[in-house]
């Protein structure tokens, strides 16, 4: 059940519906370590979805989230042919299959069966028998790492930064890192001024939220993610809520990390950083990717229609 | 004039001085301060933990559902103890359900003090596992996310995070949800227990005057009642001062 590429995070025919509104409608993609990966799109198109379940702030309704060769999501039977196969429902439709001795060949039926089982949702996990119950469970006990254990190694930027409003900026910084990398009070709060001095905010270690700017919160949400060490960044939409003046200040903070080869996924309207920084951009629509390139090519020879109405009314 | 003050001086002796009356009130006073501090004390125990599994179901509730099992079974159901417990004593008036606990439930028990504190108690559960809920529910939803998203468990992030901001945003509802439970012991004398009022109103029955005793009674609830709010806005006055 190994992935041959090592990819850092590998997405696998993700959908997320909420209700009657599906929102991701099978996404599968790759983010490489190193990567900036800049995810565009019209609002409601499902750019913040997609990314919030790659550390599963939004559970996929059906798709699988690995993050290093781990599975982050439960395990989704109907990526796993071996699955459908053990299953009762595809035994009872292959045995009525074959009864019409239609002259198709076993595998023929199979490949036929599997895709319309994918495709109508069919397997109900009550139905079906211990051997696929057990056969799910040890594909999920043999590959899983726990949620809470993948979110430290994911740092994820939050549009209206969400600082702990209870806490000073110190502590912002240094809670997680005390609490659940188990370092010392002062070790974690030298590092927290190591890396406050580097965004210039190092006399706002006693401040408290409500007394930053915008862009220093932001800032500073960035660092507190930092702060866990972590092996990939999500931004969701970092800039959209700042005053204009301070994008600026947030998107250099960015850019800084990119040269230092963090690997990261942004999700974002700001076409400048994404063509300047971004080593890959992807263009999702209507819940799906419809176009995804380096940056010169995507900008400058957008291949799908939609894509190029999209580009000729933001830039 | 003179007959006048020679009346209220004979009239506070009567009623107070006399056979150490004033000595029901004190007693009474005690037994309703004892009455309102563990019933407050029952009442946040009790409001903690129905705040805890209604919020708590609320928030996972879905998740849990989908992954199946018997444990959100268990816990659906434990919500629905909740709920329900929640509208019958929110639903019926303080008096009844004293009444029923006193000659009903502990029939048997003479300790009167015992049985109230558990009635009061169990009724201001109610609205403080409200206040509660209210208040974890008031801390903006991103607060939760961010927790989450640095590897934070759920108990971690509501302790961390959710619950100190919480408290700031209901400790003044919650203390005047107690002012209010202190007035509300008055009503322990349907059940034979000396409360404050009780005291009150044996006075008058003995002395067959209304005037003092009554307005004694009035005058102690109030001063308390002030004291305690004066004490409310001054903390208040703090929440807000380490608001930054």
């Amino acid at each position: 059940m190994t992935t041959e590429k090592k990819a850092l995070i590998k997405v696998d025919g993700l959908y997320k519906y909420f209700g009657s509104n599906h929102v991701l409608k099978g996404i599968s993609a790759e983010i490489d370590a190193g990567e900036v990966v800049v995810v565009i799109g019209p609002s409601g198109s499902g750019k913040s979805t997609f990314l919030r379940c790659l550390n599963l702030l939004e559970e996929p309704t059906y798709g699988e989230v690995w993050l290093e060769n781990k599975l982050v999501t439960p395990v989704d039977p109907y990526l796993h042919p071996d699955v459908i196969e053990l299953s009762k429902t595809f035994q009872s439709l292959f045995a009525a299959e074959k009864a019409k001795n239609t002259g198709e060949t076993d595998e023929e039926i199979k490949a036929a069966l599997t895709a319309k089982i994918k495709a109508e949702d069919l397997l109900n996990e009550k139905h079906e028998g211990k051997a696929y119950k057990s056969l799910m469970k040890k594909i999920y006990s043999e590959n899983y790492i726990n949620v809470n254990l993948a979110r430290q190694k994911i740092g994820m930027v939050f549009q209206q930064f969400n600082l702990f409003a209870n806490l000073s900026i110190m502590d912002n910084i240094t809670l997680a890192p005390v609490k659940l990398l188990k370092l010392s009070k002062q070790e974690a709060e030298e590092r927290a001024k190591t890396l406050l001095e580097r965004i210039g905010l190092a006399d706002k270690a006693g401040a408290y939220p409500s007394q930053l700017s915008g862009g220093q919160k932001q800032r500073i949400a960035i660092v507190r993610a930092l702060a866990m060490n972590p092996d990939v960044m999500l931004f969701d939409e970092p800039t959209s809520a700042l005053d204009p003046e301070m994008v600026g200040e947030v998107l250099e903070v960015m850019k800084e990390l990119a040269k230092e080869g963090m690997t990261m996924v942004v999700v974002t309207h700001e076409m400048g950083f994404a063509r300047e920084v971004g080593t890959r951009v992807i263009f999702i629509d209507e819940g799906v990717i419809q176009e995804e390139n380096t940056p010169e090519a995507f900008f400058t020879a957008p291949k799908s229609p939609r894509l190029r109405d999209f580009l000729s009314k933001v830039l | 004039m003179k007959d006048w003050f020679a009346d209220i001086a004979a009239q506070f002796k009567l009623n107070f001085i006399d056979g150490n009356r004033w000595q029901w009130l004190a007693e009474g006073f005690k037994t309703t301060l004892i009455i309102a501090f563990f019933a407050t004390v029952l009442g946040i125990c009790i409001g903690v933990l129905i705040a805890t599994i209604r919020s708590t179901y609320d928030k996972t509730g879905e998740s849990l559902k989908k992954r199946g099992g018997a444990g959100v079974k268990i816990f659906g159901l434990a919500d629905r103890i909740c709920k329900l417990y929640l509208t019958v004593i929110r639903g019926t008036p303080m008096v009844v359900q004293l009444l029923i606990m006193y000659f009903i439930i502990f029939k048997s028990s003479t300790r009167g003090t015992l049985v109230a504190i558990i009635s009061f108690g169990i009724n201001s559960g109610a609205y403080v596992a409200e206040i509660f809920r209210g208040g974890i529910m008031s801390v903006d939803n991103g607060q939760f996310e961010a927790g989450r998203s640095l590897g934070f468990n759920y108990i971690q992030t509501m302790v961390y995070i959710v619950i100190p901001q919480m408290f700031k945003i209901v400790l003044p509802t919650l203390c005047n949800e107690f002012i209010v439970l202190l007035k509300e012991t008055s009503v322990a004398g349907y059940v034979g227990i000396r409360d404050l009022t009780k005291a009150g109103d044996l006075i008058r029955g003995r002395t067959f005057s209304a005037f003092m005793p009554l307005i004694a009674v009035a005058l102690i609830y109030l001063v308390v009642v002030v004291i305690l709010t004066k004490l409310v806005g001054i903390l208040e006055r703090r929440l807000r001062k380490s608001d930054h």
